[in-house]
């Protein structure tokens, strides 16, 4: 009865969605925005990678947002994981220690995939990648240490820490753009310096950096929390 | 045919739309559905990066100075997607540890089961 | 001139000190959240000269609008904004005394959260800035419904996260065709062009974006998570969730239905949809016999009845519509914050066990009765001119089908009254089961509490100046062509 009624209802949704994609034809999109970005993104924000000067420069209020919410969702699981821990009282199995190729391994790992996530992040403004895909993977350096090594954690403190820190620089430029330089929020205040080099385009290296640690230690707190819970 | 042919990705992109809708209506396991709700999330992010699609285009990176910058494809949804991939992780790591929570307190997840709030 | 961006960007920066002040000291992390709510309020009301006579439009980052996001700050946004803050000021001061078990740190962080996405949906004038913040603003809420930690809460909260993911993936496939067919995502833009293309491809997008933000927004069919979720979030996020959440997504249909796309086909069927919501929510609050479920039907069907008077498009019919939106967050608010604490001290939910609280709690229990008639319509309440207003200007309109509407809307204004008038009845003529001694809420809720019925009061006894402005914020949602020339110079 169910099934009946909602594959009842989706049809009705795909034929409504196939007429109206008649009028949006397959590659040629009408690039009023687009085309304005691609045109003068490098000379309005300096950076070479025209998605990060749309992300962190025309529609930076959008990537402030975004932040907002990885937070939210970040203390909204701390907050739901932790209330009904008191009154458990669990055997605690011992884990089946790894193996010795994996734990070298992973310790051997993980400095090097922790220096490819900055190397993403910093790096946003001439290569694809930026702040959110550096932190994904920084975590996921964490993630591997916590699956090959079993015993380590970190401290909670420190990633606590990092995450706010890194959201209030990331507020505090766009308050600075504020107060000094066009009284815009978010605006590029710093020299945009030459094209294709790594100290260039501004303000956005500074703002990705913030972001890639913010994300970084968000989603390392968030993997911390869930494997407690497995405990 | 040709009409599959020429929008092969918007078609892709609502399949996935309607496989995670139709997920979401029909199963009663919560892993189930919050995979369907993941699975709706991408055919949507799927759908807007087809929308920016320009024949031909390559991707807007000025990896030189002489790149030409006549066929890029539109930056604009790529943006869009990265906030709204984002957007998805989040709403999924609180539906995980919701269904963490669930199962301690009602021992099941089957939503046909956890029902306690009449109308 | 003070920029309006410190609206949001202040309590943003502020949620994120929160952790470093709650490593310091768990107990000043109470006051951040008034800290906040203050600043706001002192900055709209210091932003009002300026925005009667010009909206003021911030261009972010410098980049001229429709290439950069920017923020429209019209009447409108300014009367949501120093609501939000106003409620959310009371609000917190409540939470001073009740928040006390449970990671109260994490509570006061998304408590502003909460409040800065809905700060940033009133004022913003990009279509996926829009999107951005009210994700902001359903996320804080899924957390904050499930904050207690029980079996209900955790329940109504999956749910609540289920419907709620759902209607924003709608949302943003109408965004995306929105860009598909404009090639921008500046509100005002899309307003300009959007009679360039024929009409029958528009439905679609409207459509899916309306179901989306109808989900938050509590209109029938989409609002069968908000009777669960309101009724077991503390009382303090239920006040906020009924009074700011829902009309922050009843804000966001109405701008986008008006302003943006402004085809006038939809609005008649927008007034059924608001009476059929109006009908179901009052007759199934009639049924109830918890208290708090009893009100999140009531919010249901108050909702229907700001959406009708949207609806009409008629200056008369919105400025009414405007004045109970900002009665029903005012009454609701009280009406949650006095019953909480009593379902606090008479440690259930259900009606029966608030009999005699007219006794035990008379600060509180007089606060809930005014709450109750204020939201009922009763003369010298704020919701006396609210309804008035609706009334007055749908009969203006002189159309049968219309009237037959408005007569329903009379019959749900009599059955509000029978429910709200049986709780009262059992506060004051019934008796309690248990003895009766005398104890009051402590004093941080009644300073909450006074303040909400000084201001109903004022606002019952004196809604002209109000009215007045609520007129000029009736035209700003209605006049797309006065907002496409104030952006798009």
């Amino acid at each position: 009865m169910r099934v009946a009624f909602s594959l009842i209802l989706l049809a009705i949704v795909g034929v409504g969605v196939v007429l109206s994609l008649s009028s949006i034809p397959f590659g040629s999109p009408p690039m009023d925005a687009g085309k304005y970005y691609i045109d003068s993104g490098r000379t309005d924000t300096g950076a070479t990678n025209i998605v990060t000067s749309v992300v962190v420069g025309y529609r930076a209020f959008d990537t402030l947002g975004e932040v907002t919410v990885l937070f939210v969702a970040a203390i909204g699981l701390g907050a739901i994981l932790t209330t009904g821990k008191k009154n458990e009282s669990k055997k605690k199995e011992e884990l089946e220690p790894a193996s010795l190729v994996l734990s070298t391994g992973c310790r051997f790992l993980f400095p090097l995939i922790l220096l490819f996530g900055a190397y993403v992040f910093i790096h946003g403004h001439l290569t694809p990648g930026g702040g959110f895909q550096g932190g994904a993977v920084i975590a996921s350096a964490f993630l591997m240490v916590y699956l090959g090594c079993r015993k380590k954690r970190i401290r909670k403190s420190w990633a606590r820490g990092t995450e706010s820190i890194s959201g209030l620089v990331f507020v505090v430029t766009g308050l600075t753009g504020l107060a000094v330089a066009g009284h815009y929020f978010l605006s590029n205040f710093l020299p945009e310096g030459t094209l294709n080099s790594l100290f260039s385009a501004g303000i956005i290296p500074i703002i990705y950096i913030a972001i890639g640690l913010k994300v970084g230690s968000e989603l390392t707190g968030v993997i911390d929390n869930l494997i407690e819970e497995s405990e | 045919m040709s009409f599959l042919q020429s929008n092969i990705y918007y078609v892709g992109a609502f399949g996935l739309i309607l496989t995670g809708l139709l997920i979401v209506l029909v199963k009663h396991n919560l892993i189930k559905v919050i995979i369907g709700l993941s699975i709706l999330d991408t055919g949507v992010n799927m759908f807007i990066i087809a929308i920016g699609y320009l024949r031909n285009g390559t991707a807007p990176i000025f990896s030189s100075p002489e790149v030409e910058s006549v066929l890029m494809v539109d930056p604009v949804p790529q943006a869009l997607v990265l906030t709204a991939i984002v957007i998805g992780v989040a709403v999924l790591a609180l539906a995980l540890s919701l269904s963490i929570r669930l199962y301690r307190h009602f021992g099941t997840l089957d939503l046909r089961k956890i029902k306690e709030l009449k109308w | 001139m003070v920029n309006p961006v410190l609206l949001i960007a202040v309590p943003l920066g502020l949620a994120f000190t929160v952790p470093l002040i709650g490593s310091a000291s768990r107990k000043l992390t109470r006051f951040v959240p008034v800290i906040a709510s203050l600043f706001n309020l002192i900055l709209c009301i210091r932003l009002f000269p300026a925005v009667l006579e010009h909206p003021i439009v911030i261009n972010l980052g410098g980049f001229a609008p429709p290439f950069g996001i920017n923020l429209f700050v019209g009447h409108l946004g300014l009367l949501f904004a120093g609501l939000i803050s106003l409620a959310g000021l009371i609000v917190s001061i409540y939470s001073l005394s009740y928040i006390k078990t449970g990671m109260v740190v994490k509570y006061h962080m998304l408590y502003m959260l909460l409040l800065t996405g809905a700060t940033g949906v009133v004022l913003t004038g990009d279509i996926f800035n829009l999107f951005v913040f009210f994700e902001i603003l359903c996320i804080s809420s899924y957390a904050l419904v499930a904050y207690v930690g029980d079996r209900a809460g955790i329940e109504s909260s999956i749910k609540y996260l289920i419907q709620g993911t759902v209607g924003s993936s709608l949302l943003l496939i109408g965004i995306g065709f929105l860009y598909g067919l404009f090639g921008t995502l500046n509100m005002a833009d899309i307003a300009q062009k959007i009679s360039t293309v024929e009409q029958g491809s528009l439905l679609v997008p409207l459509l899916l974006i309306v179901a989306g933000l109808g989900v938050e927004a509590a209109v029938f069919p989409l609002n069968a998570w908000l009777p669960d979720a309101h009724s077991s979030a503390p009382s303090s996020i239920s006040a906020i969730l009924s009074g700011i959440a829902i009309e922050v997504g009843l804000y966001a249909i109405a701008r986008i239905v008006f302003t943006v796309f402004g085809i006038s086909d939809v609005y008649l069927f927008l007034a059924f949809l608001g009476i059929l919501t109006l009908l179901i929510g009052e007759l199934c609050a009639f049924a109830q016999s918890n208290i708090k479920r009893m009100l999140a039907y009531s919010s249901i069907g108050q909702i229907g009845l700001i959406l009708f008077a949207l609806a009409l498009a008629s200056n008369n019919s919105v400025t009414g519509g405007l004045f109970q939106l900002i009665n029903h967050t005012l009454s609701k608010g009280l009406l949650f914050l006095s019953a909480g604490y009593m379902i606090y001290r008479s440690g259930s939910m259900e009606i029966s066990s608030l009999n005699g609280m007219g006794k035990r709690m008379p600060l509180t229990s007089l606060a809930f009765t005014v709450g109750a008639f204020s939201l009922i319509g009763l003369p010298p309440f704020a919701g006396f001119p609210g309804k008035f207003l609706i009334v007055s200007g749908a009969l203006l309109q002189g159309q049968l089908v219309i009237n037959i509407l408005v007569g329903l809307v009379l019959l749900s204004t009599v059955i509000e009254g029978t429910y709200f008038f049986k709780v009262v009845q059992g506060l004051y003529f019934r008796k309690a089961d248990a003895d009766i001694t005398p104890e009051r809420a402590p004093a941080a809720a009644l300073v909450a509490m006074l303040i909400l019925m000084l201001l109903i009061v004022v606002l019952g006894v004196y809604p002209e100046p109000v009215a007045g402005f609520l007129n000029t914020a009736a035209s700003d949602l209605l006049d797309k062509v006065s907002y496409v020339g104030s952006v798009l110079r």
